[in-house]
């Protein structure tokens, strides 16, 4: 009498895949212009980037920490790479291979700190959070850079497919394969997972668990500097305040979209593409909140709320699938 | 002696004194008493945040929504009397009732779910800060009685401030609390090792859900005082203080995994941030690095905290050797 049920059925992410398509529709048939080219074109320059920052949260929930300091980070990249841009007049590759390298020596910093002090990661990056902020806001007197090279800022405001895709999202949907693939079949890539998911265990089994952790805060500094940049790209100019104060702007999608992708908060276990996917959710969710006009102050109580149901319902998620393995 | 130096608190109480000593001598202004009056205040209102966040991390979580329930009991607050017309007693009463709400909330769905207070917080701290926003819609409210704003004005002699009467009481309160009664060692108890604490037969439920009711109502006073001081209810109110309200418990040497913290340091730990602030003010010093300094306080805070630990744990082997 039971019917067999595909696997992936069972996963997170389709579940995920069937909420984006039921408020695509959703906010297809009860709004006007959500289906227009305008729109999709902007809601592909936003994912792009809160796909970016989702997946630099993710490689450090993975250790079973959180990076605070995201948000600070990836302006304090981006303002630099203004900075290498604007001021020094550094060829484009050049700079943003130096954006880069600031980037992952900023997440280095947030690593080195959390593994020789074994505090939790949230304290550290509280500390450098208001540190990168304050430096960045200090040297660069609050100024914005304005004037970047126009092949720069043309990438942001390139369109693709019949003008309706940014570059920039294919950017993060190429970083989400490289992830995947990191994850999935490299040699550090498992170690990485083994470090977090049992750091004992692995530590025991001879990889060194400290180098692990610095490498993932490393890796996520690298990929919220290419937030960073992106977001440049895409408003043609490097603010300071780009991502509110003290970044904190930044950390709603961050959380939100690896937690709904069903990444554990306790590390261990990552899901690229769930992650990709809860981005997608909230940027939907955001953009048809604007578009059924429920007042732009209220747009993060509901924002909030949504995380907490999507918290709720992935513990009964969990709760159904563990009681159903014992049953069967 | 021997027990005195072992205090967390006692190596910042001195280092507070000689700093002041140092201060003052270099910059007589320090001691003025204007200056006193406004280190006090900014003490005093700090100090009832910082506890607030201080017996959330006594049970081993965190509450990023410490800034977000103050803000919206403050706009609460002020809205009440300037729309409603309501007493400023009534006001205050439903002020303080929206705090421990608040704080149920948190410590009720945490508890309930077991999922990290870090996240849940982080949901509430949007929904509070949304609601604030959609009733405000980022508007203050400027229409204050005279008697709150007295409250706010008023010294009581010298450069002492009225509105530093209630800090102190709550951090004696606090004292009592945890060092005093049954539920406040439960707490620690229960932030120290969730397991055995439940073993004991402590109820993990009611210790949570009351940690987080009084940092609400902690939360919801601390909004409420800023109001007094400023004379008005901006829905800005608490924005800023998610980092002084962890610095002041970590530089008092709490522990952030749970089970120890020390009232006292932590009252320290916000007079230092406080004198450390004010004094790169009189030196004419950038205001963003006081946010700098901010962080690489934190910093050496728990690199000394570390250290301290770790000379603990050889003295133990020593001991264990013999």
């Amino acid at each position: 009498m039971k019917t067999k049920i595909p696997d992936f059925v069972k996963t997170n992410q389709f579940g995920l895949l069937l909420l984006v398509i039921v408020f695509v529709l959703l906010f297809t048939f009860t709004t006007d212009g959500f289906s227009s080219r305008f729109n999709i074109y902007a809601l592909s320059r936003v994912v792009a980037i809160d796909i970016m920052i989702g997946l630099a949260m993710m490689v450090v929930i993975l250790t079973g920490g959180l990076n605070l300091s995201l948000g600070a980070l990836g302006v304090s990249a981006a303002m630099f790479g203004g900075w290498c841009m604007e001021s020094m007049g550094i060829p484009i590759s050049i700079s943003i291979v130096l954006i880069l390298l600031f980037g992952s020596l900023l997440g280095w910093i947030n690593g080195f700190v959390t593994v020789k002090t074994g505090v939790h990661s949230f304290i550290v990056t509280l500390a450098t959070m208001s540190i990168y902020f304050g430096f960045m806001t200090l040297l660069t007197e609050a100024e914005a850079f304005r004037k970047l090279p126009e092949t720069f800022t043309d990438f942001g405001s390139m369109k693709l497919f019949n003008k309706y895709v940014s570059p920039l999202l294919l950017l993060s949907i190429f970083t989400c394969f490289i992830l995947f693939y990191l994850f999935k079949f490299t040699d550090i890539g498992r170690k990485l997972i083994a470090a977090g998911a049992n750091p004992d265990a692995a530590e025991l089994s001879g990889i060194s668990v400290n180098r692990m952790f610095i490498y993932c805060h490393m890796l996520s500094g690298f990929l919220a500097a290419v937030a960073g940049i992106m977001l440049t790209a895409r408003i043609g100019a490097a603010i300071p305040s780009m991502a509110g104060h003290l970044g904190f702007d930044w950390l709603l999608p961050a959380f939100l979209a690896p937690v709904i992708g069903g990444t554990l908060l306790s590390g261990g276990k990552v899901t690229v593409f769930g992650t990709m996917l809860g981005a997608v959710l909230v940027t939907l969710i955001n953009n048809g909140l604007y578009l059924i006009d429920v007042g732009e102050f209220w747009v993060r109580f509901f924002l909030g709320l949504i995380l907490l149901f999507a918290v709720l319902l992935d513990r009964a998620r969990e709760y159904f699938t563990s009681k159903n393995s014992i049953v069967s | 002696m021997n027990d005195l130096l072992k205090k967390d608190w006692f190596g910042l109480g001195i280092v507070i004194i000689f700093g002041s000593i140092l201060i003052s001598i270099f910059k007589p202004a320090f001691i003025s008493p204007f200056n006193l009056y406004v280190l006090m205040l900014s003490v005093s209102l700090m100090l009832v945040v910082a506890m607030s966040q201080m017996i959330i991390i006594a049970i081993g979580q965190m509450n990023l929504s410490v800034g977000a329930i103050g803000g919206l009991v403050a706009i609460s607050f002020t809205g009440l009397m300037e729309v409603y017309d309501l007493s400023i007693f009534l006001s205050m009463c439903i002020g303080l009732g929206i705090g421990v709400i608040c704080g149920f909330i948190n410590g009720y769905i945490t508890v309930k779910t077991g999922i990290s207070a870090f996240i849940i917080t982080l949901a509430t701290l949007y929904i509070f800060k949304g609601m604030n926003l959609g009733i405000t819609e980022a508007q203050p409210f400027y229409d204050i009685p005279d008697a709150v704003k007295y409250f706010g004005n008023a010294k009581i002699f010298g450069p002492i401030p009225f509105l530093v009467i209630i800090p102190v009481i709550i951090t004696f309160f606090m004292w009592i609390l945890m060092n005093r009664t049954t539920l406040g060692r439960y707490m620690l108890a229960y932030g120290n090792n969730v397991q055995s604490s439940e073993l004991m037969g402590i109820s993990s439920t009611k210790i949570v859900v009351y940690a987080h009711i009084i940092s609400g109502l902690l939360a919801a006073i601390g909004g409420m005082l800023v109001v007094c001081r400023l004379q008005l209810g901006t829905p800005n109110i608490g924005d800023s203080w998610l980092l002084p309200s962890f610095a002041a418990p970590v530089i008092g040497g709490a522990i952030l995994a749970g089970g120890k913290v020390d009232v006292i340091a932590t009252a320290f730990g916000v007079i230092l941030v406080a004198i450390i602030s004010q004094t790169l003010v009189i030196f004419k010093i950038d205001p963003f690095f006081v946010q700098i300094f901010l962080g690489f306080m934190i910093l050496i805070a728990v690199f000394i905290n570390r250290y301290r630990e770790y000379r603990e744990e050889r003295r133990n082997k020593v001991f264990s050797n013999e």
